[in-house]
């Protein structure tokens, strides 16, 4: 296994009180699969992530439990500088909003070198024609002129693509993407979406990718973990969840997309807001909103039952699974 | 179709680019909307969609006044709203409302949800008499599904959804007939955005409503449009009825946009056929020559570079009875399937929110 995470606490130190992000997750990404946590903002998808990658915010942010093991080693036991070999180089993220990411007073070639310089020790001059040769194959056109130009000179498009390169630039065995694909409009949404399975598949690299977008999640995902209030709710291989899904809020989220069938209408809509991360409700989190809620949800965390029926496993947090699956 | 009450003709917005300090020299200009026409019927839903940058968002505020067109007329029940005096003007705006995207910097952090949802009766004393008015914003709580025992908390206590519900509420304030929403839902979670749909759609039949709405998710504007017509580079290429534009689209961008966006179905992976177009959208300050899709579009030709096409329907069509007889912009407007059809699944009761 290539990624495992187990049993990963974190919580945020807020004025307010203790906000509680992520609440025991557990997941696992193998070479050249591909992951899709789906979640709603607050959902903690990011938090994960950002405890892999060793990127959050430590503090407000705390990891009060859990381990990450990558490639067999728990990466929460190792020293900072030890940790800084291991991302950019094995392990890299792409983020949503690219503008932000990239910095605007560096040309996206020094970026890109940059890369090169720090964890292979190469020269300047050398890394610039390593920038360029990613560049040419993310299928930036004019590669060699554009290398010299600014972030805020490329499109929205291109920026995610020179995201990618910098991501793929030290050819690490692991991708977190996190929205890679949300701030870009449909169709050239479709090219990045393209170009990045192409790699992986190319690379035969892991991939993470965290979005909210059912629709993307079908096209690429082998398998999807479904997050709700900081815990996986759901997880199952790709076709599963979409033709039976055995969790109540998997089952809205799907519902609620508008089908040709239901024009005219209401679309199904979960009632209610996601919970509060400083007061989430006893017994499910999801009770409240749920449409088959019991007593036994309001007093009773339902701990992740085998929902498996076909060979490939699957789990479900649902006192009711077998309702919500069948019915 | 029923009688328009707006009826959008020529309009044009383009913004000046000047050169130099003190003698500003205009060198080009940015054609955000550059030529744009439709009708929108009494209690219809207009739905328009496009990608970033072709001109929808300046459309919308071209329709609430909010920016004047360069040329163009949009008639208000006969009258063009973009001549009128101050004067006149103000009693038309009273008619058209708007509804923006972003919940958290469309309302006022200082300002209670009584003063956001009462001040456009400010503007509009004749609307409710100034005792009457606390009631009146209580009564609009309700409607768009708030507890009235709110009216005195700031914005920053509400969630996403329900601030757009306080946007919502702002706009139907004036007993609006036009509601012009742009990209109402696209800032809410997933789960609560069917739910803003939903109120949407019922205020529509409650009050018998005209809806402008503009979004880029394909999916709901087809939900909730009984009209679509598709933008690019600041014009309408394609308008129809929501099956003509969805099932039978003629113009390859309408069809290269619907078969790009993902289908929520990991079964339609194998048998889907996907456009994907080459590059990006060319800017709007140096829009191609001819059909301004030419230079992204599969089938162009030189006739597509010398000849301006307008929007009517494609010759090849027009004595036909097929629902792909539709205003469509192309030389080579064809019939393309780009949506799988769905399979018919047992329905479920809706939920009431």
């Amino acid at each position: 296994m290539l990624l495992e995470v187990r049993d990963l606490h974190v919580e945020f130190h807020t004025r307010d009180g203790v906000a509680k992000a992520v609440n025991g997750v557990n997941y696992s990404v193998d070479a050249g699969e591909t992951l899709a946590v789906l979640g709603e903002s607050g959902s903690g998808k990011s938090v994960t992530a950002q405890a892999v990658m060793g990127i959050l915010d430590i503090p407000p942010g705390r990891i009060s439990g859990g381990e990450i093991l990558f490639q067999g080693q728990d990466l929460l036991t190792l020293k900072e500088d030890e940790r800084r070999k291991i991302r950019g180089a094995k392990m890299a993220m792409i983020f949503q909003d690219a503008l932000s990411s990239l910095n605007p007073v560096l040309s996206v070639g020094e970026q890109l070198g940059e890369m090169f310089v720090v964890h292979r020790g190469m020269s300047k001059k050398d890394s610039r024609a390593k920038a360029v040769e990613l560049m040419d194959r993310v299928r930036i056109p004019a590669a060699k002129e554009r290398v010299g130009q600014y972030p805020h000179q490329f499109s929205g498009g291109m920026r995610q693509r020179i995201m990618i390169a910098m991501a793929l630039a030290l050819e690490p065995e692991l991708i977190i993407a996190d929205e890679p694909t949300t701030a870009l409009d449909v169709t050239v949404q479709a090219q990045v979406m393209d170009l990045l399975a192409e790699l992986q598949r190319e690379l035969n690299m892991g991939l993470i990718l965290i979005t909210h977008d059912l629709g993307v999640v079908a096209d690429v995902a082998d398998k999807i973990a479904v997050m709700y209030a900081g815990k996986i709710v759901e997880q199952a291989p790709v076709h599963e969840i979409y033709k039976a899904p055995a969790h109540p809020y998997t089952r809205g989220l799907l519902d609620s997309i508008p089908r040709l069938d239901q024009k005219g209408q209401a679309l199904y809509a979960i009632k209610g807001l996601p919970p509060n991360l400083l007061a989430i409700p006893p017994g499910c989190s999801f009770n409240p909103r749920c449409p088959l809620a019991q007593d036994l949800c309001r007093t009773d965390e339902p701990p992740l039952y085998d929902v498996t029926e076909s060979p490939v496993p699957r789990t479900s947090a649902c006192h009711f699974w077998k309702e919500c699956l069948h019915g | 179709m029923a009688e328009a009450i707006l009826e959008v003709r020529d309009l044009h917005k383009h913004y000046p680019l000047t050169q130099g300090i003190l003698f500003k020299k205009q060198v080009g200009a940015v054609k955000a909307v550059d030529g744009v026409d439709f009708d929108l019927a009494a209690g219809e839903t207009l739905g328009i969609v496009g990608e970033s940058g072709c001109g929808k968002s300046t459309v919308a505020k071209m329709l609430v006044n909010l920016e004047r067109p360069t040329s163009g007329t949009i008639r208000y029940k006969g009258e063009d709203i973009t001549k009128l005096s101050p004067r006149a003007l103000k009693a038309v705006r009273r008619n058209i409302q708007m509804v923006f995207q972003d919940p958290y910097t469309s309302l006022n952090p200082r300002m209670t949800v009584g003063d956001i949802i009462g001040e456009p009766y400010e503007i509009h004393p004749e609307v409710a008499p100034k005792g009457d008015r606390r009631r009146k914003v209580q009564d609009l709580l309700d409607v768009v599904g708030l507890n009235p025992e709110y009216i005195n908390r700031y914005p920053h206590q509400f969630s996403g959804g329900q601030r757009q519900r306080i946007g919502i509420a702002r706009g139907l304030a004036l007993q609006p007939e036009i509601i012009v929403a742009d990209e109402p839902v696209s800032a809410l979670d997933v789960s609560v955005q069917a739910q803003v749909v939903n109120l949407l759609d019922n205020l529509q039949t409650e009050f018998s409503l005209s809806y402008v709405f503009i979004a880029h998710d394909l999916s709901i504007v087809r939900h909730i449009s009984d009209r679509v017509g598709v933008m690019y580079l600041g014009r309408i290429i394609e308008i129809g009825t929501d099956a003509q534009i969805y099932d039978h689209p003629t113009h390859p961008y309408t069809q290269a946009l619907l078969s790009a966006v993902p289908v929520p179905d990991p079964e339609a992976r194998a048998h889907r056929e996907r456009i994907i177009l080459t590059g990006d959208v060319p800017s709007p300050a140096n829009i191609p020559s001819g059909c301004r899709f030419r230079t992204r579009c599969w089938k162009a030709q030189e006739r597509c570079e010398l000849e301006v096409l307008l929007l009517a329907v494609p010759a090849v069509f027009r004595l036909t009875d097929s629902p792909a007889k539709h205003d469509s912009a192309c030389h080579f407007a064809e019939e393309k399937q780009v949506v799988p059809p769905e399979e018919p699944q047992e329905p479920q009761e809706p939920e009431q929110p």
